[in-house]
């Protein structure tokens, strides 16, 4: 089992790129429904590799987000650690199904972490719009897992991260 | 062995180990939101964010390299043209502004006023946007190392644009006037009417708060910052009226302006380093200044007449030379 424990270096690339894909500036229409990188990233290898990625790694990286975007330290950490935890509540349930069921169970997931950012985001001071666009990129994330799932999945066997 | 056994390990662990990180960083966010102690983490930890931002733009800026590198002749032609009918324009203003300036500074010297008729400023480019678009803040490539200061107000080449939030080492963020948090005293340049312009999240649109349904403002009017705030330095453009909804149902009237700044375009802002002094400070500093500017006059010429002339120097001479540079010194006082 411990000769197979390199290769660990390819998880922090993979949050290195999630974070720098979700501060890349986009078009403005295409920025309401920005997918959530570290989200997606956080779920995949809190789902595959439990014993190597989890709330600490989650909290960590959401504490560098903050640092990114300015906001209050904490508050995307908080988001993380909640996607983290919900993803190892029901990763037993979520291991065994196939690719379309679990995008639809990280759909709600991710659904009900933007509820928080956005909860955390109004406690900060501000007051963003009263629509349901922030829904957009939790829908956006989930059609996307299928698609990283499989990319990540090819790269974790070749790569033989354990 | 190891992997399967935490693939069904469950119980207790998880839900604590969820509540202590929910406690930590709820705490972080208190303390983060009321007190200044997490500033040095925050400044340590925002050295990470140029380099971060230096690559996430760096396709957008290669894509600006090869556009330019490709364009056609005739679009560079059509480019200059335009840009040398603009600079004509302006300098037929600056012309003006020259005249006015002088107008300006003879009319402050005779009402005895100091108020400053320039202000410095330094160029900064921007480096990031904000990624949540609900939020309008830009980071921009100066910081605290160029004396960038909380507060700063920050222009682009047609009005204001926001002002600084928060200071890192190298960096520095901006709070655009179109943020749904942010808020700026302005004038109607037409007839100096008073109002509150606050940002409603839509990059393109400023709101008058509490105008009354009778005040005299239009579609058209130029707003200018009046610098009652005693943030934004007065009379730069801030906004034009859009459009003025009275209904008389309302007991103020809804104005909707448009910013003048292109806040979502411009590539380099100016950052404004107002003098932040009283007037009678400043026309001490003024006066003190102009006293050692005479007292230095008075000894060059004195050096210059000992080292020219071989004769000897009589104190009746030296005496005489002094004194108008000490009739001098009231008159700089006034100044």
């Amino acid at each position: 089992m411990s000769a197979k424990t390199g290769n660990g270096w390819v998880i922090w690339l993979s949050f290195g790129i999630g974070l720098l894909l979700s501060i890349v500036p986009m078009p403005e229409f295409l920025q309401v429904g920005r997918p959530l990188w570290l989200a997606l990233l956080i779920s995949y290898w809190t789902l595959y590799l439990p014993h190597r990625v989890g709330m600490t790694n989650a909290w960590l990286l959401g504490l560098v987000v903050d640092v990114l975007n300015g906001t209050l330290l904490g508050q995307n950490a908080l988001v993380l650690v909640l996607v983290s935890f919900l993803v190892q509540l029901l990763q037993q349930r979520l291991r065994i199904f196939p690719t379309w069921q679990q995008s639809l169970v990280l759909l709600v997931v991710f659904g009900l972490t933007q509820l928080v950012q956005l909860w955390l985001y109004v406690l900060a001071g501000n007051r963003p719009p009263p629509t349901l666009l922030f829904l957009l990129p939790a829908l956006v994330s989930a059609l996307l897992w299928p698609w990283l799932f499989a990319a990540l999945r090819s790269i974790r066997l070749r790569l033989r991260i354990n | 062995m190891q992997a399967i056994k935490l693939l069904f390990a469950k119980g207790p662990s998880l839900g604590v180990r969820l509540l202590v990180f929910a406690t930590l960083s709820v705490a972080l966010m208190a303390v983060d939101a009321r007190l200044d102690t997490l500033q040095p983490i925050r400044d340590r930890l925002g050295m990470l964010v140029t380099p971060f931002y230096g690559i996430a733009g760096l396709p957008e800026r290669l894509w600006s390299g090869v556009t330019q590198q490709f364009s056609s002749r005739s679009e560079l032609l059509a480019e200059n043209e335009k840009l040398k009918a603009e600079t004509l324009l302006m300098q037929r203003r600056l012309q003006r502004l020259a005249a006015l300036t002088e107008q300006n500074v003879r009319l402050r010297e005779l009402l005895n006023s100091a108020a400053l008729v320039d202000d410095r400023v330094l160029v900064a480019e921007l480096i990031g946007v904000d990624p949540n678009p609900y939020t309008h803040r830009l980071l921009i490539d100066k910081g605290e190392r160029d004396g960038v200061f909380l507060g700063q107000p920050v222009l682009d080449a047609r009005g204001l644009m926001g002002q600084v939030v928060e200071v890192l080492p190298y960096t520095a963020r901006v709070l655009l006037l179109t943020d749904s948090t942010h808020s700026i005293p302005v004038q109607v340049n037409r007839n100096g009417l008073r109002a509150i312009a606050s940002g409603t999240g839509n990059p393109e649109r400023l709101e008058l708060r509490y105008v009354a349904d009778t005040a005299d403002i239009k579609a058209g009017d130029l707003l200018v910052s009046s610098g009652l705030g005693q943030r934004f330095p007065a009379g730069y453009p801030v906004a034009t009226v859009d459009e003025v909804i009275r209904d008389s149902g309302q007991p103020f009237a809804i104005v909707r302006a448009i910013p003048t700044a292109a806040l979502n375009r411009s590539r380099y802002l100016l950052l404004v380093f107002s003098d932040r002094r009283t007037p009678e400070e400043r026309a001490n500093d003024s006066a003190l200044a102009q006293e050692q500017a005479d007292r230095q006059l008075a000894e060059e010429k004195k050096e210059q007449g000992e080292a020219a002339s071989s004769k000897p120097v009589t104190p009746v001479q030296q005496g005489a030379q002094k004194k108008p540079g000490v009739q001098e010194t009231p008159r700089g006082a006034g100044r």
